[in-house]
């Protein structure tokens, strides 16, 4: 039987720790890829998943349902990510590496793709990597929760404290600025 | 409005979407927006975080203890491609069997196997998997011959084996009326004689390869002073070819000179 997020919270609050190994194996993935496309760093990214779980899990008995576990667990991995961002004064946030290791992209190679489409993405994936490293963390955060997390506008307007109308512009100007640094790095790399 | 057509998030205001589209099919900017947008969002597709090792793998990994909600470690091998294991699971086999000179024949005599560089290539073996031809102790003692001594204790030892099975097969038909047959060796015999022959074979490999590294080693050393040799001799060859080039374009040079000269005079 699949037990809703709610559910498991209940179950876990009740002193189930099945319950919140459940909920770690659902949603550890969402929120790691969220910490690394927010700070950029594998290893970092890494922590502040471990932590947000950590705190998630001390914090459980208090959370009464006002919002969804997800919206939750997103906060407080946002706070994290903002802690850390503040902590190390970045504003850069993605490091992409600039050499290749042909062991690595061979090892995250498609059954199907040869190894030119391989370069390709991964030379794609390192332009959006740097595209997304210019902006400012207001438009990142709103379009990483938009694209990658496929949260509501509602949604990412509730979980950053702004409104509704204020996500969209930062979306749209975070957009903006992708579409003309892609448009210049793709250019470069021609 | 169009962030919102763009994600197609349009709760709320389904009669904007609506307006939206009808302007967009007279906009030719909005189309333009829209597309270059659209583009935008494929190549972000592309972008997808590291595979982190550290997630969880199974329900009992996940809490390590009642306080922490701690993740388990993937197992480092896990992390490798299924098929860069299997190629590296061919790559040894391949490397052990050519090290072993491993010769695999099948044929009207049956299944073969057999291994060692000093065996003559030529001489056919006795077959291993033969189902209706036993082994016969003539054919081991002449495919083996004196340099191979653990093929006669096979032998013997199959021999001794099937006799075992047979006398098992007897004991079981007859148990009820006869006694167990006393055994000539216990399992632990034959266990001891196996792990002999195995180690002999072990030894006999390693003398074996000892002296194919050094035959290549020798081969190398003379492979390699025959090119010095041939290489020293093709310079020889360049340099007196060199030389006579020279002598003709002095001479060609004095006879101009004296030309030159001649020419001068008068």
């Amino acid at each position: 039987m699949t037990w809703t997020d709610e559910e498991l919270v209940a179950r876990s609050i009740s002193g189930d720790s099945d319950s919140f190994n459940e909920l770690v194996l659902r949603w550890e993935r969402p929120i790691y890829a969220l910490a690394y496309r927010t700070i950029g760093r594998e290893e970092d990214a890494r922590d502040v998943c471990q932590e947000t779980f950590l705190r998630a899990f001390r914090a459980l008995p208090g959370f009464r349902g006002q919002a969804k576990f997800s919206s939750w667990l997103y906060r407080i991995a946002l706070n994290l990510c903002r802690d850390w961002m503040r902590r190390e004064r970045r504003a850069q946030v993605v490091q992409p590496a600039e050499d290749v290791d042909l062991m690595e992209l061979a090892a995250a190679a498609e059954p199907s793709e040869s190894i030119e489409d391989l370069v390709a993405r991964k030379d794609l994936t390192r332009l959006v990597e740097r595209a997304m490293a210019l902006l400012p963390e207001e438009q990142r955060t709103a379009i990483v929760l938009k694209e990658y997390h496929g949260l509501t506008f509602q949604e990412i307007a509730e979980l950053v404290g702004c409104p509704l109308s204020t996500v969209k512009t930062r979306l749209y100007q975070g957009l903006i600025v992708l579409r003309r640094e892609l448009a210049k790095n793709t250019k470069a790399t021609l | 409005m169009l962030v919102a057509f763009l994600y197609d998030d349009v709760a709320g205001e389904p009669a904007g979407r609506a307006l939206f589209e009808i302007h967009l099919e007279t906009c030719a900017r909005c189309q333009n927006e829209i597309a270059a947008l659209r583009s935008v969002r494929t190549q972000l597709a592309h972008w997808s975080p590291p595979e982190p090792s550290f997630l969880v793998t199974s329900r009992q990994s996940a809490v390590a203890s009642p306080q922490l909600p701690a993740v388990g470690q993937a197992s480092w091998w896990r992390e490798i491609p299924v098929w860069a294991q299997v190629a590296a699971a061919l790559l040894f086999l391949g490397l052990s069997a050519g090290l072993a000179n491993l010769d695999m024949r099948y044929d009207q005599n049956g299944l073969s196997v057999r291994t060692g560089w000093l065996k003559a290539v030529s001489q056919p073996g006795p077959p291993l998997l033969a189902p209706s031809a036993p082994i016969a102790p003539a054919a081991v003692a002449r495919s083996g011959g004196p340099a191979e001594p653990w093929r006669a204790d096979l032998a013997a030892l199959e021999r001794q084996l099937k006799a075992e099975l047979r006398a098992a097969q007897v004991s079981a038909a007859t148990s009820a009326a006869h006694p167990q047959p006393v055994r000539a060796t216990t399992d632990a015999d034959v266990l001891r004689r196996v792990r002999a022959l195995l180690d002999e074979s072990d030894k006999r490999q390693q003398r074996e390869l000892a002296l194919r590294v050094a035959e290549v080693m020798r081969d190398v050393n003379l492979q390699r002073q025959a090119d010095l040799v041939k290489i020293d001799r093709t310079l020889g060859v360049v340099q007196s070819t060199l030389g006579v080039e020279v002598l003709r374009n002095r001479q060609k040079m004095n006879q101009m000179d004296i030309l030159y000269r001649a020419s001068q005079r008068q």
